[in-house]
């Protein structure tokens, strides 16, 4: 099954592992350049031995549909609900996202406190007051400038690109950026406030590149939500998930899989909240 | 569920759900051989790379598991990968 429709898009979703297994794990990927084969080539099969992986492209992304409207905070998090009862998904799952996908794991955790069991994020941003801005300024970039920008995301994406695939990329993105609401919905969605973020309960795990830009947000999340434990990775960028894949394969699957039937005890997992090398 | 057939059916299989995937997009001179590069050559995106492993296992069954085969690899070795690699190892799970 390759394309469902959720919240009246056609999201592509791939399910790797035991269809049906009492758990499962849903990994979200980061904005604009990425795609779900970023935990489909890393992540997803280690986990898919012990639970159910579900994969699926954001809207507008990969391989699903690409509206020109529906890019706030809370659409994709409403298209992830969606997702979950038309898998007919009912029990709490665990969320893996990366970067901007992190953000709408603990976006949905917030908003569903129900139906997540446990979080990991790598490098993720946390929605608090600015990312918005941050993050449309970063998109709304113009000629060299992006370039630029892009070349940067290539060289961590699958290590090397040539001019051409390059470009077709580009002009994906730049659909996606140029063709459709996502910056100014992105703008408009309201930031997630230290009050909210303190009310997600289950336990999570938040992995960092010591190098990377959103490196204090890990830190900030850390103190702020009640069960965080955060490792920061030597050396790494905000490309944490292939500076460091084995690493950080190890440590979610870990997470994952060292809690079976523990569900949202708000405890930490063993090691200190913060665990900083 | 197909029977797998010769290594030379295979190749023609892949290269005919390639097609698919990639369409015009696709970057191929001449039919693809067992040495064509996915990457260098014929310049298939990732997300691409995961339609193929999908099409793959619906014309091959459960049985050829794409999927675990492709995680154990590197990355390197998953961006260095051939149509041969591919086709040997849809022949291996000939059962």
């Amino acid at each position: 099954m390759a394309d469902v429709v959720a919240n009246g898009v056609r999201l592509h979703v791939q399910r790797i592992g035991a269809v049906g297994a009492p758990r499962t794990v849903v990994f979200i990927h980061g904005l604009v350049m990425d795609n779900l084969s970023s935990f489909y080539f890393t992540l997803a099969n280690p986990i898919g031995e012990f639970a159910e992986a579900v994969l699926y492209d954001l809207r507008g992304h990969g391989l699903s549909e690409r509206p020109t409207t529906g890019y706030a905070v809370a659409t994709l998090v409403a298209d992830l609900a969606a997702l979950l009862d038309a898998l007919g998904v009912a029990h709490p799952v665990a969320l893996v996202g990366n970067s901007f996908g992190g953000l709408l794991a603990l976006a949905f955790a917030a908003a569903h406190p129900g139906r997540v069991e446990r979080v990991a994020l790598v490098d993720a941003h946390d929605g608090t007051a600015g990312w918005a801005a941050q993050m449309a300024g970063t998109l709304g970039l113009r000629g060299e400038a992006r370039d630029t920008k892009i070349g940067e995301s290539f060289q961590a994406w699958l290590g090397r690109h040539s001019e051409r695939k390059r470009t077709r990329l580009a002009a994906a993105a730049e659909a996606l950026v140029d063709g459709t609401s996502l910056v100014a919905d992105l703008r408009a969605s309201p930031a997630m406030t230290a009050a909210e973020l303190a009310r997600i309960a289950c336990p999570v795990l938040a992995l960092y590149g010591e190098r990377s830009d959103v490196r204090e947000r890990g830190e900030e999340l850390a103190r702020i939500l009640p069960a965080c434990t955060l490792h920061v990775l030597p050396g790494c960028s905000h490309s944490v998930l292939w500076e460091a894949t084995a690493e950080v394969k190890a440590r979610v699957t870990e997470f994952l899989r060292g809690q079976l039937g523990e569900r949202a005890s708000g405890r930490p997992d063993g090691d200190p909240v913060r665990d900083e090398r | 569920m197909t029977a797998m057939g010769s290594t030379e059916d295979i190749l023609r299989v892949v290269e005919k759900l390639v097609l698919e995937i990639a369409g015009d997009e696709l970057l191929l001179t001449g039919p693809m051989t067992l040495q064509t590069s996915f990457n260098t050559d014929l310049e298939l995106e990732s997300i691409e790379f995961v339609a193929l492993a999908e099409k793959l296992q619906q014309h091959y069954g459960a049985g050829v598991d794409f999927v675990g085969w492709i995680s154990k690899k590197e990355l390197d070795q998953i961006i260095g990968l051939t149509v041969g690699e591919l086709v040997e190892f849809i022949s291996s799970c000939r059962t």
